[in-house]
């Protein structure tokens, strides 16, 4: 057993564990502790003093993210000295801060407005024209902005490019209070998870480009739910407002993901392309929303001559309705899954080498329904591929019923898809943990695979179809689908 | 948790039951005031707006239609900073933030006011920042000028073309001003460098 010292903070007993800093212990046990330069997820570099806290028997003051825990420590994080200590720094950091607030897209989520008004309330007493003078507004790579002015040199970014993406792009330029951050000659700020530095940087130094000014992020609203970019499935929150989603952030747990990679966040800008279909096409008429036309497309067809492809981009509740419609329904036999990639972490962070985010679970209900996997059909209509890659590989000339997000030029029925900001899933990541999406934004101007398959069950007269996603649980609990989860 | 809180009504007495020596009361109090208000009109508590006026204390100074301060070269103060809209109870402020090529980053792209929705609080005032919206047009919305339509279709939907219309003071005061003063006084010496 390791050695688990006790220590005390504000008068009470704990146990932290070994190895452990005071900020950690405190924070496990629910008390905060200013900072700035600490993350939790980075290394730690000690230079905010932001964290500062009274230690007995030591003469000076201590930051208590770097100080290791020791027995019988007894830590105060808001004796009168900690909260003049606060202040002080506090006033240093903000000495040559700008204060433009108004025009900061950081206003309303800044550690440095937070911290102020629980710890400082103090006038400046440099005036606004004695300030030292940085660079303002600067583009460092396509998604963000630097404005060093605003820069408090916590280094977090700096941390954060030699650490996780390990291309150390950044450095802090220069010295004492002329010091700023810059980037290395001939480089650019293009790392594949470069919009983390926006969210990790405590102020408004480095902002996001793409958010820019579109919202002040008090008026967002947040829903969580899972980025379907890959298989790794990462959860995120959404945040949205009036019904528009404006930005997308990592939702930080254990199992997948601290970060989120820039193509992760940028998925939900599909919603908003020029090309979002919100018509259905059949044969290059345009038809409304009208889904008896799809019905009259293909009530003519064949039941041996459809082929229904499962898609690894669809949740695994739209799946089962393919299925179950295709069986039940269309009474074919060819129920296909499209043969899969490999799936396993590419970079070391977190890109996925497969792309398609459903992949682990539609193999399990091939598994469990003993359906076939990508054998070459000679079947002339396919129903339900929402991949245009998968469409193109599987059904290049035939026509079909095709599930897109945007205009395709597939030859068949094309009907507007729900994107997955809009639409309710379970989606198993190649880990096998299953995570569902939830409805952040309303789009009635589209469907889900299951609406489609529920009006063309009627169309077709059956009347034994699932009448709501409640009756496909429990179908995939009733054939035991959901044991393989996570 | 919604509370319930039991509050007792007082029961009428007699004398306001019987009701009429109640209202020959009334009429006593309206007479005193009568009277008084006639042989010493000074003392009359409301004023005679918008013929008279005072001021109100604060940034407010007056509620009439909103107009927003403009720079020396004619751009607006307001940087789109929304406190106005998010502080406004009648949620009537509608704006778009854009972004400038000058020092200051941000200027709003949009600026609508629904007046027929705006209150006439002023907090839209107090809010900002930027001294850059006011309420001192003197000028009341659905007033002779708007019936003559000469803001607009209706005259009550306030756009950024009828509410940066007006120059008058120079206004220098403002968080993000530091910013606009220097563009300012670098265009004055044709040495641009932003
Ligand atoms: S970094 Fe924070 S304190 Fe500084 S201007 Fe931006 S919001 Fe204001
Ligand atoms: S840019 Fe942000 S993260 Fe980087 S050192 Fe400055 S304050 Fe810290
Ligand atoms: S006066 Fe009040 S209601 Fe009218 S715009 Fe301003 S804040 Fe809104
Ligand atoms: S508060 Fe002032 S600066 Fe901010 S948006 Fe309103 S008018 Fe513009
Ligand atoms: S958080 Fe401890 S010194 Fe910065």
């Amino acid at each position: 057993m390791s050695f688990m010292p006790k220590i005390k903070i504000d008068g009470k007993e704990y146990i932290a564990k070994e190895n452990e800093t005071i900020l950690q212990c405190a924070q496990r046990n629910g008390i905060y502790i200013p900072r700035y330069c600490y993350h939790p997820s980075l290394s730690i570099a000690g230079n905010c003093r932001m964290c500062l806290v009274e230690i007995e028997k030591m003469p000076k003051l201590q930051t208590a993210c770097s100080t290791i825990v020791a027995e019988g420590m007894n830590v105060f994080t808001s004796s009168e000295k900690v909260k003049k200590a606060r202040k002080d720094v506090l006033e240093f950091l903000l000495k040559n801060h700008p204060i433009d607030c108004p025009i900061c897209d950081q206003a309303g989520e800044c550690y440095l407005q937070d911290y102020y008004m629980d710890y400082g309330l103090r006038k400046s007493r440099v005036s606004l024209n004695e300030k030292v003078r940085r660079g303002k507004r600067r583009q460092l790579g396509d998604y963000l902005i630097l404005d060093n002015e605003r820069c408090i040199l916590c280094t977090r970014c700096v941390r954060f490019c030699e650490e996780v993406t390990k291309t150390s792009e950044l450095f802090v330029a220069n010295r004492g209070d002329h010091s700023f951050i810059d980037i290395k000659p001939e480089t650019s700020l293009n790392n594949p998870y470069s919009l983390n530095i926006a969210d990790i940087c405590p102020v408004g130094a480095f902002t996001s480009a793409d958010f820019r000014f579109r919202q002040r992020v008090w008026f967002l609203k947040t829903t969580e739910s899972i980025c379907l970019g890959c298989a790794t499935g990462c959860r995120i929150k959404v945040q949205h407002n009036d019904n528009t989603v404006y930005r997308i952030l990592p939702l930080p747990n254990e199992e997948t993901n601290t970060w989120l990679c820039d193509f992760g966040r940028m998925t939900y800008k599909e919603m908003y392309s020029e090309d979002r279909l919100n018509h259905i096409t059949i044969e290059s008429q345009e038809f409304g929303l009208d889904l008896d036309k799809v019905f009259d497309y293909i009530k003519e067809v064949k039941p041996q001559e459809i082929a229904v492809f499962l898609s690894p981009n669809l949740s695994i509740e739209d799946n089962i309705a393919l299925y179950y419609f295709a069986s039940n329904v269309l009474k074919t036999e060819n129920i296909f899954i499209p043969s899969l990639p490999e799936r396993k972490i590419e970079d070391g962070i977190l890109k996925n080498s497969d792309p398609y985010p459903n992949s682990t679970g539609i193999e399990i209900i091939a598994n469990k329904l003993k359906l076939k996997k990508d054998e070459k059909t000679s079947e002339k209509f396919a129903l339900v591929i929402s991949s245009l890659e998968i469409a193109k590989t599987y059904a290049r000339d035939s026509k079909g019923i095709f599930f897109s997000l945007t205009k395709s030029d597939m030859n068949g029925a094309i009907v507007p898809m729900k994107s997955y900001f809009e639409n309710e899933g379970t989606f198993v990541n190649w880990q096998k943990y299953a995570r569902k999406t939830t409805v952040s934004v309303v789009n009635e101007k589209a469907f889900s695979v299951f609406d489609v398959m529920k009006r063309l069950a009627v169309l077709f007269g059956s009347n034994s179809f699932f009448s709501s996603l409640k009756d496909i649980e429990k179908f995939i609990s009733s054939n035991g689908i959901d044991k393989e989860f996570k | 948790m919604i509370k319930v809180k039991n509050i007792k009504i007082r029961e009428l007495n007699i004398w306001e039951r019987i009701y009429i020596p109640e209202i020959i009361r009334g009429l006593g109090v309206t007479l005193r005031h009568l009277f008084s208000n006639l042989l010493n009109p000074s003392s009359i508590p409301t004023i005679s707006y918008p013929e008279e006026k005072v001021l109100l204390p604060g940034h407010a100074k007056e509620r009439s239609r909103h107009r927003i301060k403009l720079r020396k070269d004619g751009t607006p103060k307001c940087v789109a900073c929304m406190l106005c809209a998010t502080i406004c109870p009648a949620k009537c402020i509608h704006i778009e933030a854009g972004e400038t090529e000058n020092f200051v980053e941000k200027y709003p792209k949009k600026f609508d006011i629904d007046l027929s929705r705006c209150v006439m609080c002023g907090l839209c005032v107090e809010a900002c920042p930027e001294d850059a919206i006011i309420m001192d047009t003197e000028e009341i919305p659905g007033g002779a000028k708007d019936r003559n339509a000469s803001y607009g279709k209706d005259g009550l939907y306030a756009t950024k073309e009828q509410l940066f219309e007006k120059k008058r003071e120079i206004s220098t005061f403002g968080a993000a001003n530091r910013l606009a003063n220097e563009f300012l006084l670098s265009k004055e010496r044709g040495n641009r460098n932003d």
